[in-house]
C-alpha cells in the first residue's frame, strides 16, 4: 500500500510538470507470433523466409500454362504487352535493352516472393507454397537458368545465381554537374530543336468539345525561328520535313480514325516495331499501298484509306508524316 | 433545404426545355450537368443561360444575383465549380491495365503549391483496395524488443506532425528520354503532387518498438493486392519518414493509402508504401520486385543502378505551358514550380533563349524543404517566339542539369530520374509546345 501510494505520487509529479516519461508509450498491442506469421510473406535473396516444400520444373510447367501463359506466354515471351519473362540475354546494353528475369533480375528470391505475394494478377496470394516452387522453377528453366530436372526448396532456390547480379551497384548520383552560368552560356547557332511526335498524346483537354483520346490541337509546332534569338538554322533541322509536316493534316482528316488505334491491323502512328517492316519495303511501295490499296496478313488498308477527294500527293504527304514519325 | 428554393420538377423540366431550344450543341454537356445536379435537389437556381451570356455581363445585371443561392450544407461535401475542368487524366498506351498504372496531376490548372487530394496523380500496382479502417492494422515485428499491432486509434494517440512534401513518380518526364513525346504538362510532369501530411514520426514508432542494434533495414508493405513492398535504410527512417493518416487537413483519399500509408520525403514516390500493413525490421536489404526488376536504372554499358532513392532537383514553367498559350501581348508573370528531393529550393533561373541568357526569379513565400516552391519572373511578351526553360538550384548547391548531360551520362534509354531543364517553344501566335533542344 505504501509502495502504491510513493508511485502515484510520482505519476501526478510528471503529469503536472508535463514530462513524458522515457521510454516506450505504452501504445499498442503485442504482436503474436500467429499474428506475424499470418502476414510475414517475404523473402530474401539469402533464403530467410523460404518456407518448406518443393516444386520441380515438370510441375511448374503445367501450372504455369493453366494460370501464368494467358499474360506472360507459353515461353514467357509475353502476350501482347504483358510482361516478359524470358529471354533478353545481351540486349542490356543494346538500344534495345530487354529487361526480363533471367537477363535482368538480380536475385531468384524476388521471383518466388513476388509469385507469391502478387500473382497471378488477378488472384494474389492464391497460390500454394509447392506451386511457387513449381512455378518459379519453370520460370527460371524457360530462362535457362536451371536444368529440366531441377526440384526447388529452401536449399536448392538459394543456391541459384542469377546472371546479372553482379552488374548492379548502388545509387551514385548526382553524375552531372551543371554550372549557373548567366550570359552566352550556349550557342545558339548550334540549336537542334525536335518537336514531339503528334498523335501519341491524349490531348483531349486542350479544347473545350473535344472528347476523343489521342486527339491532338491544331496548329503548327514548327521550331522558334526570331531572328532575336538567332537560331534561324533550328527551322532547317526539325524532326519532320515539309512532306510531313503537310501530311499532318491530311493524317487528321482522313487517316487517324485506323492510325490512331490500329482498327483493321493498321499499323499505328508512333509504333516503331509496327512501322519497321513496313518503312523497309521502301516508301515506294508504301505509297502505292496507300494509294492504290492493299490487303495484308494483318488487315487491309482501303485505296486513299477510302477518302477519294484525297489527291495522289495528299496521300504521299501523309504516308511521309507516318513514317516520320513512327521511326 | 428552406421550400423557397425546392422547385417543383415539372417548373425544372420546363426550364430545361426551354433552355434546351437555343442551346448550343457545345454547351449540351455542360447544361445537362447542371440539369442532372439540378433535378438531384442539389440546387436548380444556379443554372445558367450559357447562350445568352452577354446577359450577365455589365451593364446588366447578371442572373446569379438575381435570387437566392443555395443555402448551407446544400452539398456537405463540396464539389469544384461545374464551370471547373479539373481532372487526372493518363496516358493509356502506356501501361497495358488501369489497375497497374498511373495518372497524372493537372499541373497545368493548379495555382499555389498544395495540390488538392482529389486530382493527386495516381500510381497503383494492383488497384485500389477498399480497406476498413477499424479492420486495417499496422504489424511491426522483426529485430525489435516489442512487436506491436497497432490500430487507426492507437496511431492517433502518438505525438503527430504535419508537414507540406512533394510525391514524385521516378517515371516523371520518363517518356521524354528518348524525344520530346508529350504535347502537355500534365504528361510530361504531371506525376508530381505536394500535400500536407499529418502522420506520426516512423522514429517515434520505432522507439515504441525498440530496434535491436542488428536491426538497419526496414520492409514497408502494403495491403493491396499487388502487396505493394520497399526496402528502407533504418537511417531514412529515422531521419525523416512519417506514418501518415492525413492528407490536406482530411483523412487520405484511397487513392493515396487510406486510412495509412509511409512518406519518404523527397525519396521515389513509390517508396511511400500505401495501405500500410507490415514494417519489419531485419538487417539487410529484400531486394523486392520493385527495387530490382523495376525502378532500377540501366545505364548504357548495361550495369544498373539500384536504391535510387532520391528524386533530385527538378522545375517546370507552368505558365505558360501548352494548355496555357498566350493570348494577347503586353505584361506576362512566367510562373513555375521547383522541387528538390534533397532540400530547399535555392534559386531558380528563367531562359526565353534556350539557355543562351538566364534571368533570375522570385520564389514564393513558402519555402519549405522537400517541397513545390513557386517561381516567377515578370516580363513582357510581344509575340516574339521564345524558347522558355527553368534551371532550379538547391540549398545543396546542386544545379538541374541539361537533357544533354543527362543523356551523355545515362543514354537515351533511361526510364526514371528524368529531372532535365524542360523547353517549352513559344511561337508568334502565343501557342506553346513541348520541343528539345540538343
Amino acid at each position: 500500500m505504501f509502495k502504491y501510494l510513493r508511485f502515484s505520487v510520482v505519476v501526478v509529479a510528471l503529469a503536472v510538470s508535463g514530462i513524458v516519461p522515457a521510454g516506450p508509450l505504452g501504445i499498442g498491442s503485442t504482436a503474436t507470433p500467429e499474428m506475424i506469421a499470418g502476414w510475414d510473406i517475404d523473402i530474401r535473396p539469402d533464403g530467410v523466409g523460404l518456407p518448406p516444400g518443393q516444386g520441380s520444373v515438370a510441375e511448374g510447367e503445367l501450372l504455369y500454362e493453366a494460370k501464368c501463359a494467358s499474360c506472360h506466354g507459353l515461353f514467357g515471351e509475353g502476350e501482347g504487352r504483358w510482361p516478359v519473362l524470358a529471354g533478353g540475354e545481351g540486349t542490356l546494353d543494346t538500344l534495345h535493352p530487354e529487361k526480363t528475369v533471367g537477363s535482368y533480375w538480380p536475385y531468384a528470391s524476388t521471383l518466388w516472393d513476388y509469385i507469391y505475394r502478387a500473382m497471378p494478377y488477378t488472384a494474389p496470394q492464391s497460390l500454394s507454397n509447392e506451386e511457387v516452387y513449381s512455378i518459379a522453377a519453370y520460370v527460371l528453366y524457360l530462362n535457362d537458368i536451371v536444368e529440366e530436372d531441377f526440384v526447388s526448396n529452401k536449399e536448392t532456390f538459394t543456391q541459384v545465381k542469377m546472371p546479372n547480379e553482379e552488374n548492379f551497384f548502388i545509387d551514385n548520383r548526382p553524375d552531372v554537374q551543371n554550372g549557373r552560368c548567366f550570359e552566352n552560356c550556349a550557342d545558339p547557332s548550334t540549336f537542334k530543336i525536335v518537336t514531339t511526335i503528334n498523335g501519341v498524346t491524349p490531348t483531349g483537354h486542350f479544347k473545350e468539345d473535344s472528347g476523343v483520346a489521342a486527339n491532338h490541337y491544331e496548329g503548327n509546332p514548327s521550331a522558334a525561328s526570331g531572328s532575336e534569338l538567332r537560331i534561324e538554322k533550328s527551322v532547317t533541322k526539325v524532326a519532320l520535313s515539309k512532306e510531313a509536316l503537310l501530311g499532318r493534316g491530311v493524317y487528321d482528316k482522313a487517316c487517324q480514325t485506323c492510325h490512331n488505334s490500329g482498327i483493321a491491323g493498321a499499323p499505328k502512328l508512333g509504333d516503331v516495331s509496327g512501322w519497321v517492316d513496313r518503312i523497309g519495303q521502301g516508301m515506294d511501295t508504301l505509297n502505292d499501298h496507300a494509294i492504290n490499296g492493299y490487303q495484308g496478313a494483318d488487315g487491309v488498308m482501303p485505296a486513299k484509306g477510302g477518302n477519294m477527294a484525297l489527291s495522289d500527293d495528299d496521300v504521299v504527304n501523309a504516308v511521309a508524316y507516318m513514317v516520320e514519325a513512327s521511326r | 433545404m428552406s421550400k423557397l428554393y425546392e422547385p417543383s420538377l415539372p417548373k425544372l423540366m420546363e426550364a430545361i426545355a426551354t433552355e434546351a431550344k437555343d442551346m448550343r450543341a457545345m454547351d449540351r454537356r455542360n447544361f445537362l450537368k447542371g440539369g442532372i445536379a439540378a433535378v438531384a435537389g442539389l440546387s436548380s437556381v444556379q443554372m445558367i443561360p450559357k447562350a445568352n451570356a452577354s446577359a450577365n455581363l455589365p451593364p446588366s445585371l447578371p442572373e446569379w444575383q438575381r435570387h437566392l443561392g443555395p443555402g448551407v450544407v446544400a452539398k456537405p461535401y463540396g464539389d469544384p465549380s461545374e464551370f471547373e475542368d479539373l481532372q487526372r487524366r493518363t496516358v493509356p498506351w502506356l501501361t497495358v491495365d488501369a489497375a497497374s498504372s498511373i495518372s497524372m496531376t493537372p499541373l497545368q490548372d493548379l495555382d499555389g503549391i498544395i495540390t488538392p487530394s482529389g486530382v493527386v496523380f495516381e500510381r497503383y500496382h494492383g488497384g485500389i483496395p477498399n480497406v476498413n479502417p477499424d479492420q486495417h492494422r499496422l504489424i511491426i515485428h522483426g529485430l525489435v524488443e516489442r512487436p506491436l499491432v497497432l490500430t487507426m486509434d492507437d496511431l492517433r494517440r502518438f505525438p503527430s506532425v504535419s508537414q507540406i512534401r512533394f510525391i514524385e513518380c521516378p517515371a516523371n518526364g520518363g517518356m521524354e528520354w528518348r524525344g520530346a513525346q508529350m504535347e502537355a504538362l500534365q504528361f510530361t510532369h504531371g506525376m508530381l503532387a505536394c500535400c500536407e501530411w499529418t502522420g506520426v514520426k516512423l522514429s517515434t514508432l520505432l522507439e515504441e518498438v525498440g530496434v535491436k542494434p542488428e536491426g538497419k533495414w526496414i520492409l514497408a508493405e502494403g495491403a493491396d493486392a499487388a502487396g505493394m513492398s520497399r526496402s528502407i535504410p533504418l537511417k531514412k527512417a529515422l531521419d525523416d519518414t512519417i506514418i501518415a493518416w492525413g492528407q490536406n487537413g482530411e483523412a487520405l483519399r484511397p487513392e493515396q493509402g487510406y486510412p495509412l500509408r509511409m512518406l519518404n520525403p523527397g525519396w521515389e514516390g513509390n517508396t511511400s508504401v500505401k495501405w500500410l500493413r507490415r514494417l519489419e525490421i531485419g538487417d539487410q536489404p529484400w531486394h523486392h520486385r520493385e527495387e530490382t526488376s523495376k525502378y532500377t536504372d540501366l545505364m548504357p554499358d548495361g550495369r544498373s543502378r539500384r536504391f535510387t532513392w532520391v528524386m533530385e532537383t527538378n522545375s517546370v514553367i507552368t505558365s505558360p505551358c501548352p494548355e496555357n498559350p498566350l493570348k494577347q501581348p503586353g505584361f506576362l508573370e512566367i510562373r513555375g514550380l521547383a522541387w528538390s528531393g534533397r532540400g530547399r529550393i535555392k534559386a531558380v533561373d528563367v531562359s526565353l533563349d534556350g539557355g543562351v541568357n538566364w534571368h533570375r526569379t522570385e520564389l514564393g513565400e513558402l519555402v519549405i524543404p522537400k517541397a513545390l516552391t513557386q517561381f516567377s519572373l515578370k516580363t513582357q511578351w510581344n509575340g516574339q517566339p521564345w524558347l522558355l526553360q527553368s534551371r532550379a538550384i538547391d540549398e545543396t548547391g546542386y544545379v538541374q542539369p541539361t537533357l544533354k548531360q543527362l543523356r551523355d551520362e545515362r543514354g537515351g534509354w533511361s526510364i526514371y530520374h528524368k529531372n532535365s531543364i524542360h523547353t517549352w517553344n513559344v511561337t508568334e501566335t502565343g501557342d506553346v509546345y513541348n520541343v528539345q533542344i540538343s
